[in-house]
């Protein structure tokens, strides 16, 4: 490709996102990569895609070792880590430390080269699952790898190749409870993943594209105003039952309670990662935090209107989103009972994924009401209750 | 195209900080493989045979039922994202009926495997007749 196709790109791709500056193009702007053409296009996405996966080890370095038990001790009554560093921050530095210099024991007869890919696997595709999540603009630049038009399909299917690596990591080990943790854990991604795509859908309707800066952008206007205070068109509050919808299937997909029988402990000792130590379960430990995130990601992207907030920059309120949703997986597990693997199949294929389709449908011909003939709606609404 | 170069960017680092952590890893820690200590884990006792196991069937049939479902949402995505447009070109009748045959063709597919218990747990014999006892207890 000649070198005049640089700026070329980076035109189309300034138009695709409103005005605003994706990251990689403003990276490539600061730091004068536009005469390398293709070779600094890919130097400031590389740049742009380490500053984003850095960013997200942040997260997950403090929502792992530190606030999930911070959180879990005040839903005890308990103190939580509090002797190293202010607030026992600093347990994050010495667990990296204890967990990086632990022993690889490796299981008799594991089957080698998939039992270490499988980790990467699991780790990797969590996180590059937010190359396509827009963070919200700071300063005319748009905290985005990339915004494709199929962005909402891409996310989806990134994050279901976890699946393949939790399979992998579970036959491999050559344990019987790291096999039935993995095929658990497949049974409910699948059972899941419809409802979840589903319910997301329905919002497609409103947004009428899968980008998903598009989907952010059509959520800025007002819905309502209630005393001056303008409540923002957020699909949350225009389709709440979709939402709901999501949440649940979003917290099946990321295996928290009550649907974390992929690793129920009381019966399959720890499901998938019962063969897995040192580096290799930080691996799959960060995968499962990062898929949390993502699942945040996703819910704020497509219901909350992304890096929609006052005062704060679009970033900020991203992570805030993200954050509350994690808090929400962590309540959750505080709280509910973990179902059968029986009642998990039956909720998932009888319950989500027929309310997912009445929900779908019921959208689909109430926008057919609002938009089009509003007669033949009530019509064709009388054809399908008959 | 720089999209998917971005995406391919992300990928990179994706696997490239799981490989770098490893390599980290494998500079700091000990290797000491003893037989007893490489054994799997089965809450300590001496382990039964490894992962060649009789599973449910269940497995089987659920992902079954999802190959159809997810093949199915592919062709819904695209009909989600125009529909809008579409009402107001072709009109309801001719944007909605379409998909609305299309679904009930799905929902009598789900509805028959209901019907013949593809999403309904099946119980080994044992653990059936093992249910059987505590219901009369």
């Amino acid at each position: 490709m000649s070198a005049g196709f640089g700026p070329l790109l980076a035109a189309v791709t300034l138009l695709q996102s409103n005005g605003a500056t994706m990251l990689p193009e403003w990276l490539a702007d600061v730091l004068r990569l536009d005469g390398l053409g293709v070779a600094g296009t890919a130097i400031a996405a590389l740049i742009g895609a380490f500053v984003i996966a850095n960013v997200l080890l942040i997260n997950a370095a403090l929502a792992g070792p530190w606030a999930k038990r911070k959180i879990a001790a005040a839903f005890w009554g308990k103190l939580g880590p509090n002797r190293m560093g202010p607030g026992g921050t600093l347990i994050i530095v010495a667990d990296a430390l204890r967990m990086l210099s632990k022993e690889l024991i490796v299981p008799e007869g594991a089957d080698r080269p998939a039992w270490d890919i499988a980790p990467i696997i699991v780790a990797g595709s969590a996180m590059l699952g937010f190359a396509v999540i827009p963070f919200g603009k700071i300063g005319g630049v748009q905290v985005q790898l990339a915004d494709p038009e199929i962005g909402l399909v891409l996310v989806f299917a990134i994050a279901s190749v976890t699946s393949v690596g939790l399979v992998m990591g579970g036959y491999a080990s050559k344990n019987k409870y790291s096999m039935l943790g993995s095929l658990r854990a497949v049974a409910q991604n699948i059972a899941y993943e419809i409802p979840l795509i589903v319910s997301a859908g329905s919002v497609v309707i409103f947004a009428g594209t899968l980008q998903l800066s598009g989907i952010v952008d059509a959520q800025t206007e007002t819905l309502v105003s209630v005393g001056g205070f303008g409540i923002p068109a957020w699909y949350a509050f225009v389709n709440p039952f979709a939402f709901i919808l999501f949440l649940t299937a979003n917290l099946a997909e990321v295996g928290r309670n009550p649907f974390d029988i992929p690793e129920a402990p009381t019966e399959i000792v720890a499901g998938y990662q019962t063969e897995y130590s040192s580096v290799y379960f930080v691996l799959i430990y960060l995968g499962e935090f990062l898929h949390i995130f993502l699942g945040g990601a996703l819910a704020a992207v497509v219901f909350l209107g992304g890096g929609a907030g006052p005062v704060l920059p679009g970033p900020v309120w991203l992570i805030v989103k993200m954050w509350a949703f994690f808090l929400f997986t962590q309540w959750a597990r505080q709280t509910f009972p973990r179902v059968r693997i029986d009642q998990l199949i039956e909720i998932g294929w009888k319950g989500l994924l027929v309310l997912a389709f009445a929900n779908l449908i019921l959208t689909a011909v109430l926008v057919g009401f609002l938009e089009g003939d509003v007669e033949f709606a009530f019509a064709s609404l009388q054809v399908i209750t008959a | 195209m720089s999209d998917w170069i971005a995406i391919g960017a992300l990928g990179i680092v994706a696997v490239g900080i799981p490989v770098a952590m490893m390599a980290i890893s494998a500079l700091l820690r000990p290797s000491v493989p003893e037989r007893h200590k490489r054994a799997t884990y089965e809450s300590g006792e001496v382990p039964t045979g490894g992962t060649e196991i009789r599973f449910n069937i269940q497995y089987y049939m659920v992902a079954l039922l999802f190959l159809v479902f997810d093949v199915e949402t592919v062709f819904i995505l695209p009909w989600l994202a125009v529909y809008r447009e579409a009402i107001g070109e072709v009109g309801l009748a001719r944007a909605l009926f379409p998909m609305l045959a299309f679904l009930s063709i799905l929902v009598m597919g789900l509805v028959w495997a209901w019907r013949n218990g593809a999403v309904e747990w099946i119980r080994s014999s044992r653990a059936t007749v093992r249910a059987r006892r505590e219901d009369q207890l």
